[in-house]
């Protein structure tokens, strides 16, 4: 298989970065002590916990609207969640754990259940302290809204994906005073919850604070991992950076083609998509079939002799007009039987001036099924 | 009422077989007897014991989509292609795989959207018996339920049943309407319009000058809030262009408003912007491996 220049290099880069994070996993459960800079809001967490302990009044969670393609950043919310829960019911604080969709819920009551059990405090779990809502976004936060004014919330954690009702959930909580820690994957809302909240998670710190407060091997080999990744990152930007600078300012006298090859052209700066940073990562687009070189006296010796070559029992159809490398031309169709099931064949042919045919490229399509069974389910039902 | 009745014929594939024939009802037979032996097996088996289920059923869930993505998709296929070879068959197969699989998450759901309804009652009648603080209020949520789930409901079976009540509407369309349409989408927009006066009482919290990150956030806000304001940018880039001499390549072309608003675009909030996604796709990468290998138990294990 050819990688070069056929966005193959992608799948390469992500399997190379799931690398980094495995082999990181399996180093930190051998060592001890990996290192984690200091995350003030999840410093955060304890001190709000404890004024909400003071004052008597509950903590609010609230894990964001995500729907299940987004469970990877709900579940690093409960986790989060399962964190302020533990420490929570350790100073005997209740907690309200509210959900905007039924999937997050019945995972959320799993977990908090599950703290309640390990701490031996099943007794003090409340009706109210995991609790769905509604799964419409405004109804949602005009319910948790709502609860936190009755019950005044003392600390607040917004922690996984927000999208336009996050402002009213920060908003109404600092109107009644509440110490609030934020954190949203979506680049949208993470400036209104630096606006209005005390403390704010930003991009990774939110997927790096389970590792920060569990200091489980696996999660700080994980999030080692993440740094090696950032740093291959970085490091490939930086060749971008030099490799498009100089190819960039080079004066060529060939062209790119869509289908990746190089041909003569007039005199000009090389192009952004003719840089070879461009290429590894944007595929060539694929001739149809395979580049074969066939010639003809004429369109009627290409019928009569490739009929007989294939031992089809029909004349060819012209299909649709096409342009293969720089050759205008026409796909003409065949049909062959093979184990009494037909197969398409394709010829490319190109007429040449003088009436002689070339046929440049061959296209074999797949058996086909009897027409009276019915097509197969999936995306790739579609018609060529 | 037949609850096997499809607006389409199920193609056949490894997942189906043909309408009404008795390798349908074998292959229905076989999954419900497993899905029930699986539940009845939870039910009996040790806490310790059905985490490996639960972590195999993850993987291959998982594996699925892995194989799917770095499985080679077979090209131009058409609706009666035959596969050949073995990568082919293994293509076809996922392909066909993909909208049963993901059947799988919406059978998952409209059992689990039954939990979230019985918490939001258990939570509200609890309230209620227990005349807590502001009980009306679930009184009114459990009684607006049921008015909704009714009238939707009745609605839903009139119009099944009888076309023409779409054109003349009835007391059970007109009431459906009146609550969804008239109240319900009308308090959503009434709380969705409450953040545009959220955003002002932010923004001013937010820009107040306390420090020098604040200070900076506050000027870099500023020139681009003024650079969306036509009349004012007329004016200033004209003096600025005054100041110039009309010159085009003129160092003080630099401070028009817009070309200050598009630099702070391009040079700060872009590649800002990009480094928080590189963070943010890394972490979702991370953990969704832990997620499929089972090596997140955080929260649920500890």
């Amino acid at each position: 298989m050819q990688y070069y220049d056929t966005g193959k290099f992608g799948i390469i880069f992500v399997l190379l970065m799931v690398a980094f994070i495995l082999l990181n996993i399996k180093r930190a459960k051998g060592e001890k002590g990996l290192f984690i800079r200091r995350i003030p809001g999840l410093n955060a967490i304890d001190e709000a916990i404890g004024r909400a302990t003071e004052m008597g009044k509950p903590v609010l969670m609230v894990p964001g609207i995500g729907d299940e393609t987004q469970i990877g950043v709900t579940a690093q919310a409960l986790t989060i969640f399962a964190y302020i829960t533990r420490t929570a019911i350790r100073f005997g604080t209740p907690i309200r754990l509210c959900c905007a969709n039924a999937t997050t819920y019945a995972l959320a009551q799993e977990i908090i259940r599950d703290v309640y059990q390990t701490e031996g405090m099943m007794d003090r779990m409340e009706v109210e302290s995991v609790q769905f809502i509604s799964d419409r976004q405004f109804a949602f936060a005009a319910g948790v809204s709502g609860l936190i004014h009755r019950e005044r919330t003392a600390a607040t954690f917004f922690l996984g994906a927000f999208y336009a009702e996050s402002l009213i959930f920060a908003e109404t909580a600092n109107s009644i005073g509440a110490i609030q820690v934020a954190g949203s994957t979506q680049n949208t809302q993470t400036p209104f919850f630096i606006a209005a909240c005390d403390y704010v998670l930003i991009a990774d710190e939110f997927y790096a604070a389970s590792a920060y407060l569990s200091r489980e091997p696996v999660l700080v080999g994980s999030l080692v991992g993440q740094d090696w990744s950032k740093l291959l990152i970085m490091a490939l930007i930086f060749v971008g950076f030099l490799a498009n600078s100089v190819q960039r300012t080079q004066e060529i006298d060939e062209k790119r083609t869509a289908d990746g090859r190089w041909i003569a052209d007039e005199a000009h700066k090389r192009k952004a998509s003719e840089t070879f940073l461009h290429t590894l990562f944007n595929p060539a687009a694929k001739v149809r079939g395979v580049k074969v070189e066939k010639t003809f006296a004429s369109l009627d010796a290409y019928v009569q002799e490739r009929k007989q070559e294939l031992g089809a029992q029909a004349d060819p159809v012209p299909g649709g007009e096409d342009e293969i490398r720089e050759q205008k031309g026409q796909w003409f169709r065949w049909e062959v039987v093979e184990d009494e099931l037909t197969r398409p064949i394709e010829d490319f042919v190109v007429i040449a001036p003088d009436g002689s045919v070339l046929v440049t490229q061959e296209w074999r399509g797949r058996r086909q099924r009897p027409e009276t069974e019915m097509p197969p389910a999936g995306e790739g039902g579609e018609a060529v | 009422m037949n609850l096997f009745a499809q607006a389409v014929p199920p193609p056949p594939s490894f997942w189906n077989a043909p309408h009404g024939s008795n390798e349908l009802w074998l292959r229905i037979g076989i999954a419900f007897s497993l899905g029930l032996g699986l539940i009845v097996a939870f039910l009996f088996l040790p806490t310790k014991a059905r985490k490996p289920i639960v972590a195999t059923a993850t993987f291959l869930a998982g594996g699925f989509w892995v194989l799917y993505y770095l499985w080679p998709t077979p090209e131009a296929r058409g609706p009666r292609d035959i596969p050949e070879g073995f990568f082919e068959g293994v293509g076809f197969w996922i392909s066909d795989a993909v909208p049963i699989v993901a059947g799988f998450a919406n059978i998952i759901n409209a059992f689990i959207i039954g939990l979230g309804i019985y918490s939001l009652i258990r939570v509200n009648i609890h309230r209620i018996k227990r005349g807590q603080k502001d009980w009306m209020f679930s009184a009114l949520l459990i009684a607006s339920l049921i008015t909704m789930v009714v009238f939707g409901y009745w609605d839903w079976n009139m119009k099944k049943n009888d076309p023409t009540v779409v054109e003349n509407w009835t007391f059970v369309q007109l009431t459906s309407d009146l609550l969804f349409d008239g109240m319900f989408q009308v308090m959503e927009s009434a709380m969705f319009s409450i953040i545009a006066f959220f955003i002002l009482s932010a923004a001013y919290r937010a820009f107040r000058i306390r420090s020098i990150e604040a200070t900076i956030l506050l000027a870099a806000a500023l020139v681009v809030m003024l650079s969306l304001m036509g009349a004012l940018v007329h004016w200033w880039d004209g003096q600025v262009s005054t100041m110039a001499g009309w010159e085009s390549d003129h160092f003080a072309n630099n401070f028009r408003l817009s070309e200050m608003a598009n630099w702070i675009s391009a040079n700060l909030r872009t590649p800002g912007i990009r480094a928080i996604e590189f963070g943010v796709g890394l972490g979702a990468l991370a953990m969704g491996l832990r997620l499929w290998l089972s090596l997140e138990r955080g929260g649920i294990n500890r």
